[in-house]
């Protein structure tokens, strides 16, 4: 008896703090909104964060997204050559490149590689207090710390993303035309008359916007909001990539079901 | 008139109340700090020192009474003008709060970047100014990391100094540095307190040192003031708390153990293991 009471009790403690944790989340947002104006006007902080969170994440996408090409190439052929449609091998490709896999994985790599990078540095910025400092020289550090690296995520992970679909396909094309011995202007000209721009590149393109948006904000926030002292900071680092990896499959899922069954 | 005998306050703290969860940290606290003056807050680890720097930074807000710094309520000022205020301020923390991804010639150069317009070739000038007062111009290109804990704390004195601030708060100064580092910030306290016109608050538990460099001291503990006084008035006072601080004897009326059940009674509590 007490057992079921406990484990209720404990249910909706924990189902309470992650809703009161979501509402931190949104509050730190909203007070994060000016300092985005702010941090835009200095371009240059934006840059180098694009620098430290896009271009040092790109090799890890472009080894995933020519993998993942090369794997989708040989598992389609595989299957599609039982129909005798292999000639649809291009189009299968791109299709779930660039409606699917390219921006959900990137948004995943870049949880991993920069978002949780992101988290760990602002945590510990906060428990050396280099934040603070920054406060007692009337610095405000949301705009001046966390703003550009809002943007930087936000920035990079639909072009990464671009860049994975990019990459996979060519990868795929290699795969396809050079070992499984199909034909080159096949494989470009069925994708070129499949893939819609406004439907399949346009819908992974909102897609990788959305996961940009949203990774960014749980890193930055974690980092923001991490206790600090070392236990803290990797705390919120795991915190980071495992709350951006839920959110990105469960919003793919959200964003699929609209975009395929309409509103 | 000498400054250091001036009378005019910078700093007034009046009534003050602070709780941390329901704890008093600081139950009326009163102290003056002088224009001009070097004044040494002192008092044992857990007394609120630190707390009182942020109070006085506008960083926390008492539950009750005033900080007041150049005649601005400091609790009651928007952000606007708490940032204003603070820019004439200069803090030194005790971890020294460098960015750890500039230089240290950035790192001085930070808050001019940030609050002025100045030419490139001016910040320069000025930085190298201020590094050498410090003593470490040769160590412009040098990150914080390559620095040693002295030298890292004489940068964020630098930084904290980059402004020209009206006043300068040490958080714990002296802390785990060597014999010779530890005379450096000394003489650097004091010889840029009278050299730029400043005034300092050194929140610190060093006698000797607080004594060496400080105009007046405050010894704060259980909330409040215990005593106060000029160096010299401290050393000779009988108080048995201010004897026991000064004298840095283990136990008396700060007691040496936390409170705690009798020992017998602990020992043989029915509950034990």
């Amino acid at each position: 008896m007490s057992w079921g009471a406990d484990t209720i009790r404990a249910l909706g403690r924990r189902v309470i703090s992650g809703i009161g944790r979501l509402g931190h989340a949104v509050l730190f947002l909203v007070r994060l909104m000016p300092g985005l104006g702010v941090a835009l006007a200095r371009g240059r902080l934006i840059i180098q964060q694009l620098y430290m969170t896009g271009v040092l994440t790109l090799v890890i996408v472009l080894v995933s997204g020519a993998f993942v090409g090369m794997i989708l190439a040989l598992q389609g052929y595989n299957t599609l050559v039982r129909y005798d449609a292999q000639s649809s091998l291009g189009l299968l490709v791109a299709l779930s490149l660039v409606r699917e896999l390219g921006p959900v994985l990137t948004a995943l790599l870049f949880a991993g590689r920069a978002g949780s990078a992101l988290t760990a540095e602002i945590g510990l910025m906060k428990a050396t207090e280099q934040l603070d400092g920054m406060e007692m020289m009337a610095v405000d550090p949301l705009p001046r710390v966390v703003a550009p690296r809002f943007w930087a995520g936000w920035i990079a992970v639909p072009l990464l993303a671009m860049i994975f679909s990019a990459v996979g396909i060519i990868g795929a094309y290699i795969v396809a035309v050079g070992d499984l011995g199909l034909d080159g202007g096949v494989f470009w000209s069925q994708m070129q008359s499949g893939v819609s721009i406004s439907n399949d590149i346009m819908g992974g393109l909102i897609k990788s916007v959305v996961f940009g948006f949203v990774v960014s904000w749980i890193a930055v926030f974690e980092g923001y909001d991490a206790k600090p002292t070392s236990e803290g900071v990797s705390r919120a680092t795991t915190r980071t990539v495992v709350s951006s990896s839920l959110a990105i499959l469960g919003l793919d899922f959200i964003m699929t079901a609209f975009m395929l069954r309409g509103l | 008139m000498d400054r250091r005998n001036s009378t005019e306050p910078l700093v007034t703290v009046r009534d003050l109340a602070f709780y941390r969860d329901e704890r008093p940290i600081f139950q009326d606290l009163n102290l003056t700090v002088a224009k001009g003056s070097v004044t040494a807050i002192m008092g044992g680890s857990g007394s609120g020192k630190t707390t009182l720097l942020s109070l006085i930074g506008g960083r926390l807000v008492p539950a009750r009474g005033a900080v007041t710094v150049a005649g601005e309520v400091v609790a009651s000022l928007p952000r606007k003008l708490l940032f204003a205020l603070r820019r004439r301020m200069g803090m030194l923390f005790q971890s020294s709060a460098l960015l750890t991804d500039l230089d240290v010639y950035e790192n001085v150069a930070f808050p001019m970047r940030e609050h002025t317009r100045l030419p490139e070739a001016l910040i320069h000038d000025l930085v190298l100014m201020k590094l050498e007062m410090v003593g470490l111009r040769g160590a412009r290109g040098l990150f914080p990391a390559e620095l040693s804990g002295g030298m890292l704390r004489r940068v964020a004195l630098a930084r904290a100094i980059a402004l020209d601030p009206m006043m300068v708060m040490y958080d714990e100064p002296f802390t785990g540095l060597d014999p010779i580092s530890m005379g450096v910030i000394v003489k650097l306290i004091r010889e840029l307190n009278d050299a730029l016109g400043m005034t300092s608050i050194v929140v610190t538990h060093d006698v000797d040192e607080a004594c060496t460099i400080a105009d007046y001291i405050y010894l704060i503990g259980e909330g409040r003031v215990i005593a106060e006084g000029t160096p010299a008035d401290m050393k000779k006072t009988d108080a048995p708390e201010v004897r026991q601080f000064m004298g840095g004897l283990p136990d008396g009326p700060v007691a040496f153990h936390y409170p705690a059940p009798r020992y017998f009674d602990d020992l043989l509590r029915a509950d034990r293991p």
